[in-house]
């Protein structure tokens, strides 16, 4: 008898809901959320994972013989360049994102006060407007005949405009001007979580405020910092319309590229394996993310 | 210590231009008589006038409205039960489905939007086009709803839940009356969040799409390579209130909470 009732408190669950069944009562709660998983997430994903795997035929069919005819291709074309450079600006927008966040999310940590709430209020608004909307203001800012060239014209520093759009520095401002908040929300909930009495510990021990940054801040937000990257890194690399609208018609990076291939050129395998190659690069940061204990802070940053 | 807060201060204030110029820049502009939308010449209504004479902004707005209203519906209690589930269920392979339900919202959108195109043209009898659109939102919303909902949940009291089942009420009398109202905050929350995060949309919504079924954000993006104008400018506006309005929405449900708790 004490050891059903242990089994029970086991697995969570009153005893009543022992009686209708436990596995009627996974059924009905996340029986439709599984479908849906399933057949929608999961299979699509195994599918892309498929066709950059197996031959295609003549009409896009799938010809099950293994191959990697895809991914040779893909690498033949000089498509790998393109996914480094991709990774590069990613990476370089992951670490401007780090280095603006980290003060603006200590500063409304710590010296926010009662108005804390407008101030993060005013951070996830732009992160939840359409990304399209924010890409095209940003157009007309630099653009050739944008604000900032009228605003110098005028001055009379410069006779012709300067070229910001279709440039990679265009690019990089595009993409953390894009993704910035989603690094701001969960460094801001790792940092809120923190004891304020340890740093009064480390400075009434003598540590010095940039030793106790490194030592102690830096560490207990390591799960922060890594939903961060997980929320700026992955989107900034797969990302289409900030390399497509600010960096001009040739300038390609892997989001860029998967859209192009499945949009425009029909290419579903060549598409594929770059899609699936985003996809891994994506699951093995997910696995650090919570090996290292950043859920958390990745599901309270929704 | 001063220099240090300061220096604090300087980065998060030009943080916050930084994300605020341009968006403000597009409101201004959207009541500037200039038309190419850039230039300042004098206060006008008239484009906002113009957007809803305009019968394709007319049909893309109502479309995108529609869309997200029906994933609102569907997205908003899917996710209260899957939240419920995963709350009160232990089981095998529960941390492998949280996970599962977490990548619709961290996958690259054009690998989400690739996968369901290929899905959809290869394996599913559909037409692109509405239908696809709809189960593409909510494939994508529902997971919102869920950690939202999940949030709330680690927030109630559950003695509350005991006591009406030692009563004698049945679990789903007791969610009716007892934990759904507790959880009426952060429902309502999701929905109110679901509403922008469909309507605004665009990346996953034009690989399913089709040809016919033009979107508000898919109307936009086809107007992008004429530069900007002032209809983008004021669509922009729009988007814009419809994000704070749902965010505001949430908010508040959030504050009422403090007032609903016992």
């Amino acid at each position: 008898m004490e050891k059903t009732a242990d089994m029970q408190l086991e697995r969570g669950i009153q005893p009543d809901a022992i009686q209708s069944g436990f596995h009627s009562q996974i059924t009905t709660y996340l029986g439709p959320i599984i479908i849906i998983q399933v057949l929608f997430v999961l299979l699509p994903l195994f599918f892309i994972l498929a066709y950059s795997f197996f031959k295609s035929g003549p009409y896009g069919n799938l010809i099950f013989e293994f191959t990697l005819d895809n991914y040779r291709s893909i690498l033949d074309t000089g498509y790998a360049m393109v996914f480094f450079k991709s990774m590069y600006y990613a990476l370089q927008t992951n670490l401007m994102c780090i280095l603006l966040s980290y003060p603006l999310a200590y500063y409304i940590a710590r010296y926010g006060g009662r108005h804390k709430a407008f101030l993060l209020f005013m951070i996830v608004i732009p992160s939840w407007t359409a990304y399209i909307i924010r890409l095209y203001a940003l157009k007309t800012i630099l653009g050739s005949n944008g604000l900032i060239n009228n605003f110098i014209l005028d001055l009379g520093l410069i006779e012709l405009p300067i070229r910001f759009l279709y440039t990679p520095w265009a690019v990089s401002i595009g993409l953390v001007y894009t993704w910035l908040p989603f690094m701001v929300l969960p460094l801001y909930a790792s940092l809120e979580g923190l004891d304020p009495s340890l740093w009064e510990a480390a400075t009434d021990l003598g540590s010095a405020p940039f030793r106790r940054f490194v030592r102690i801040t830096l560490p207990l937000t390591r799960g922060g910092l890594l939903a961060g990257t997980i929320l700026v890194f992955i989107p900034s690399l797969g990302d289409w319309l900030v390399p497509y609208l600010l960096g001009g018609s040739k300038f390609m990076m892997a989001g860029t590229l998967v859209a192009h291939k499945f949009t425009t050129a029909g290419d579903i395998p060549g598409g594929s394996c770059l899609a699936a190659a985003l996809a891994f690069i994506l699951l093995i940061l997910l696995f650090l993310v919570i090996k290292f204990g950043g859920r958390e802070a990745l599901e309270q940053a929704l | 210590m001063k220099l240090r807060i300061w220096f604090l201060k300087l980065v998060s204030l030009g943080t916050y231009i930084f994300l605020w110029a341009p968006v403000l820049v597009i409101i201004v502009f959207s009541f500037s008589a200039n038309k190419y939308g850039i230039k300042w010449e004098g206060f006008t209504w008239k484009w906002y006038a113009a957007l809803f004479e305009n019968e394709t902004v007319r049909d893309a707005c109502l479309r995108s409205l529609v869309i997200a209203l029906i994933t609102v519906l569907v997205a908003t209690p899917l996710g209260t039960l899957t939240a419920y589930g995963l709350y009160k269920l232990r089981f095998k392979g529960k941390e492998f489905l949280r996970t599962s339900i977490l990548l619709p919202i961290v996958m690259p959108e054009v690998v989400t939007g690739a996968a369901l195109l290929v899905f959809f043209i290869k394996l599913m009898p559909f037409q692109l086009g509405y239908p696809t659109i709809i189960i593409a939102h909510i494939v994508f919303s529902t997971p919102l709803a869920v950690f939202v909902i999940l949030g709330r949940m680690q927030r109630i009291d559950w003695s509350w839940e005991e006591a009406s089942m030692d009563l004698g009420a049945s679990r789903f009398n007791t969610f009716r009356r007892v934990i759904g109202p507790l959880l009426m905050p952060g429902i309502a929350g999701a929905a109110a969040l679901i509403f922008p995060w469909s309507f605004d949309d665009f990346v996953i919504t034009y690989f399913v799409a089709g040809i016919g079924d033009t979107t508000l954000p898919i109307y936009v993006f086809s107007q992008l390579r004429h530069g900007a104008s002032p209809v983008v400018n004021v669509i922009g506006t729009l988007f814009t209130v419809i994000t704070i309005v749902g965010l505001l929405g949430a908010k508040l449900m959030e504050k009422r909470r403090m007032t609903t708790d016992i």
